[in-house]
């Protein structure tokens, strides 16, 4: 179930938050749990069951962990067991295809018969947060957690399930035993989830109409569509990505729980560095968690801390996605980011601010072209395009296409800047807030609804068909 | 609770009245079963079965159900389209709202279909003993370019009917539409501003155009008694959704020297008959989109029978635009045989000889040439 559905909003929403309030405090993590798992099985029948296999494994594995916490290599084995299914699972499930196609083409005479197995949403996501429990527990950081309700409540919260941010068990251990929703936190939550939804249906939709119609257009976008083409790429990523998180967040709220800022503003910053620090932080904080600071991170010299990076960034282009191109995306990043730690960011903080801006930008949206196009030749027959393949200049239906989305763009730029933040805390003190926080609320609520009304009303010219 | 406080909260009251209410008028508004403005039947409630529950078609079909019998349906769809239109962007529905509320589907693009279709006509044309017509008429938004908004897709018609023309071969007389309307376009309203259609007037200039090219004499404007009927909201207005577009009026046009009882009407789709005594289906009038009120809509065979008219008989195959053309025509010819090939499943050139027409006559709009698909059942 998606959150951009009706399903959702008008149906699922309303009947778990009545459900959720009108049961007694010490049952709504069990309530929970059981929408969670309608959540779940409404798109995916059957493969509820993996979840559930993953819950059970990193419920008793932690429970053995403690229990044995004294016999050291008895620990150990349980922990290492424990993460060689974890990853299992999703190596099965998300890449074994991808191993196998790739095996069959540099050692052709193997022959491996490729699996089609379907991708399980949300895998990739609730795989990491089980993960960051077990690992706790085996380092000692939290506390082993004996209510498998309450476990399982985790692992597949419905807010945070299917597209993250990727919650560790140790942010929400206190919440989730001990929480108390607010009205306050509730009105937080709505409007964060307003913004979230008209990030998602009002602009990365739009933006992906326009993505689609220059890639459509061949080569008479020439490189000036070309690039108009990947800007609106570049756009509809971010708002649905963090359109989506938004929404998780929110969600959250309303039911009492405070989740990790996932996204902050991440298309104003002055480098890569910084750019990480600001894109999918809850991934970016987890591999250097798990991954970059157990390798020994920065402490151990500039060469292995180039090792370690690398090992970070083609892990990071992997998660998301089984496909070289993402691997591509990932050790590309891992290269910006290794030149900006050895001698770039120091020039960069001396240059004047619109160079670090358009530096970054610059290698955002090329880094974007990577991460779309799964197809190598595709996507070097784009970047030629990019770079004037097909001449400058865009010509024929698409020219008028990209005119009309010219409101949208400024609009998607603005948004992605802290402007509209900024007012609002200006005018937050002031009387007027309450009309312009009730009006957005109603304005969002409309326009959003009605863009997906309109996706599915369909006029027949001729109706015998 | 403090009525500050409650200010501060009112987002949360606003939210939760919200999908509370909906999810209640979801639950308890009657369901309709046909949509006028889209022509289509809508999701029945999706069968719930473990099947249907595990494979996931339920869950799927449930969403359909639900988008097809959302309440105030009309009114989002209608709300989308201006703020689609405020935001810039114009025609995102497929059609433009130009000057003098005139709404113009956006341009038929050609391409391959529509040269392969000239292709069909042509050995059609070859393969009988018979002589063909064509005329392929230009879209609504090329004629009133001048009511186009500033930003828009670019009509090629004149261009894209140029290289059909081109591809019909010697054996196809063609009439050219294109410049009969660009003269005319200054002095009269061709074609409806809800509808894609041309109106009677745009019909009737082009019946006057044919009968030079088939030989006839057409009836003079002045015979003709006009009715008009307005309240009609045309196929562009329902995909457009832009609601505020005031309405368009339709004229019946009805020759004064014609007999009551000279007219009968055949219609036939396969076993389905049904049969009238004028060119006029009154009980269309009663609908928003009253265009089939000519002889009513899409049929795949029609036969059009006129005891007062002294031509001979011809086969017309056609797309909907020819409903207002062939009552013109029809007081020339006293039988013509229409057929539409996007119902009618069977040869054309047979049924042209056996029923020993005396010509015939391929009438299509561009936009329609371009995507038909069917003309391969011509011959």
């Amino acid at each position: 179930m998606v959150f951009s559905s009706f399903i959702f909003l008008f149906m699922f929403l309303p009947v778990v938050l009545a459900l959720y309030y009108i049961t007694p405090r010490r049952f709504r993590n069990l309530t929970l749990l059981i929408v969670d798992l309608v959540f779940y099985s409404w798109g995916e029948p059957m493969l509820v069951l993996l979840m559930l296999v993953s819950i059970l494994i990193n419920y008793f594995a932690a429970i053995l962990i403690g229990i044995n916490r004294e016999k050291k290599a008895l620990s150990r084995t349980i922990f290492v067991t424990a993460i060689v299914l974890n990853l299992g699972l999703l190596g099965f499930f998300k890449y074994a295809g991808f191993i196998g196609e790739t095996l069959n083409f540099v050692m052709p005479f193997l022959n491996i018969p490729i699996i089609k197995v379907s991708l399980p949403i949300g895998i990739s996501f609730y795989t990491f947060q089980t993960m960051s429990y077990t690992i706790d527990v085996y380092r000692n950081t939290v506390k082993v957690q004996k209510n498998i309700i309450a476990f399982g409540t985790y692992v597949s919260l419905f807010p945070q399930l299917i597209a993250g941010p990727i919650v560790r068990y140790s942010d929400v251990a206190e919440q989730l035993v001990n929480r108390r929703e607010s009205l306050q936190q509730f009105t937080e939550g709505v409007r964060i989830f307003l913004v979230g939804l008209s990030k998602k249906v009002l602009l990365a939709n739009q933006m992906g109409v326009l993505w689609d119609s220059v890639r459509r257009s061949g080569e008479s976008a020439g490189a000036l569509g070309a690039w108009v083409g990947i800007i609106a790429y570049t756009f509809q990523i971010y708002f649905d990505f963090s359109g989506y998180s938004d929404m998780a967040i929110g969600l959250g709220k309303m039911f009492g729980f405070e989740f990790m800022k996932n996204f902050d503003y991440p298309y104003i910053s002055k480098s890569i560095t910084e750019f990480w620090r600001r894109w999918h932080i809850s991934l970016g904080t987890w591999f250097r968690e798990y991954v970059y600071i157990p390798l020994g991170g920065n402490r151990k010299g500039l060469g292995r801390q180039i090792i370690n990076m690398s090992v970070v960034w083609f892990l990071t282009g992997l998660w998301h996605g089984a496909s070289w191109n993402f691997i591509l995306w990932g050790v590309y990043f891992g290269i910006i980011l290794i030149i900006e730690k050895s001698f770039l960011l120091k020039l960069l903080k001396k240059a004047p601010a619109f160079v670090g801006h358009i530096y970054s930008l610059l290698l955002i949206v090329l880094g974007w072209v990577l991460f779309y196009f799964e197809d190598m030749a595709e996507m070097a027959e784009f970047i030629g395009r990019l770079f004037g393949s097909s001449g400058f200049m865009m010509s024929g239906s698409i020219v008028p296409t990209v005119i009309s989305y010219i409101p949208l763009l400024i609009a998607a730029a603005l948004v992605s800047t802290p402007l509209f933040t900024f007012i609002y805390h200006k005018i937050k003190s002031k009387p007027v807030i309450c009309v312009i926080d009730n009006a957005g609320c109603v304005l969002a609520l409309l326009l959003c609804v009605s863009a997906l009304a309109s996706s599915a009303y369909n006029p027949f010219l001729y109706f015998k068909f | 609770m403090k009525i500050r406080n409650f200010f501060k909260y009112l987002p949360t009251f606003v939210f939760c009245g919200f999908i509370f209410t909906f999810m209640l008028l979801w639950i308890i508004i009657p369901k309709e079963h046909y949509s006028p403005q889209e022509k289509r039947v809508l999701a029945d409630f999706p069968e719930l079965t473990a099947e249907t529950l595990f494979n996931g078609s339920f869950q799927k079909e449930l969403d359909t159900y639900l988008s097809d019998h959302m309440p105030a349906r009309n009114f989002f769809v209608g709300l989308n389209a201006d703020y689609e239109l405020i935001s810039g962007r114009n025609g995102s529905k497929g059609v433009y709202l130009g000057s003098d509320d005139f709404l113009l589907p956006k341009p038929a693009q050609g391409g391959e279909n529509l040269i392969k279709n000239a292709g069909y006509i042509k050995e059609f044309a070859e393969d009988i003993d018979i002589p063909v017509y064509m005329t392929v008429l230009p879209s609504s938004g090329y004629i009133n370019s001048d009511k186009l908004p500033w930003n828009h897709d670019e009509y090629k018609d004149a261009e894209l009917i140029e290289g059909v023309k081109n591809a019909l071969g010697s054996k196809v007389k063609y009439f050219d539409s294109v410049s009969l309307f660009e003269e005319k376009a200054s002095s009269r309203q061709l074609y409806y501003r809800t509808d894609h259609h041309w109106t009677s007037a745009g019909a009737y200039e082009c019946y006057c155009g044919l009968g030079s090219a088939m030989g006839y004499a057409p009836v003079a404007e002045d015979r003709f008694n006009k009715e008009t009927i307005d309240g009609f909201y045309g196929t562009s207005y329902s995909k457009s959704a832009l609601w505020f577009v005031p309405p368009d009026n339709i004229e019946l046009w009805k020759c004064i020297d014609q007999s009551s009882d000279a007219v009968s009407v055949e219609i036939a789709d396969g076993d389905d008959k049904k049969s009238g005594k004028s060119y006029f289906f009154r009980e269309q009038l009663e609908n928003d989109d009253k265009y089939p009120v000519f002889l009513d809509g899409n049929h795949s065979l029609v036969r059009i029978k006129n005891k007062d008219a002294k031509g001979g008989k011809i086969v017309v195959i056609k797309d909907s635009y020819a409903h207002t053309l062939v009552p013109f025509l029809s007081l020339n010819y006293s039988e013509i045989i229409m057929v539409d090939l996007r119902y009618y499943k069977k040869e054309v050139s047979a049924l042209a000889e056996s029923e020993n027409a005396d010509a015939v006559l391929v009438l299509y709009s561009l936009s329609n040439l371009s995507e038909d698909t069917n003309l391969s059942y011509l011959f």
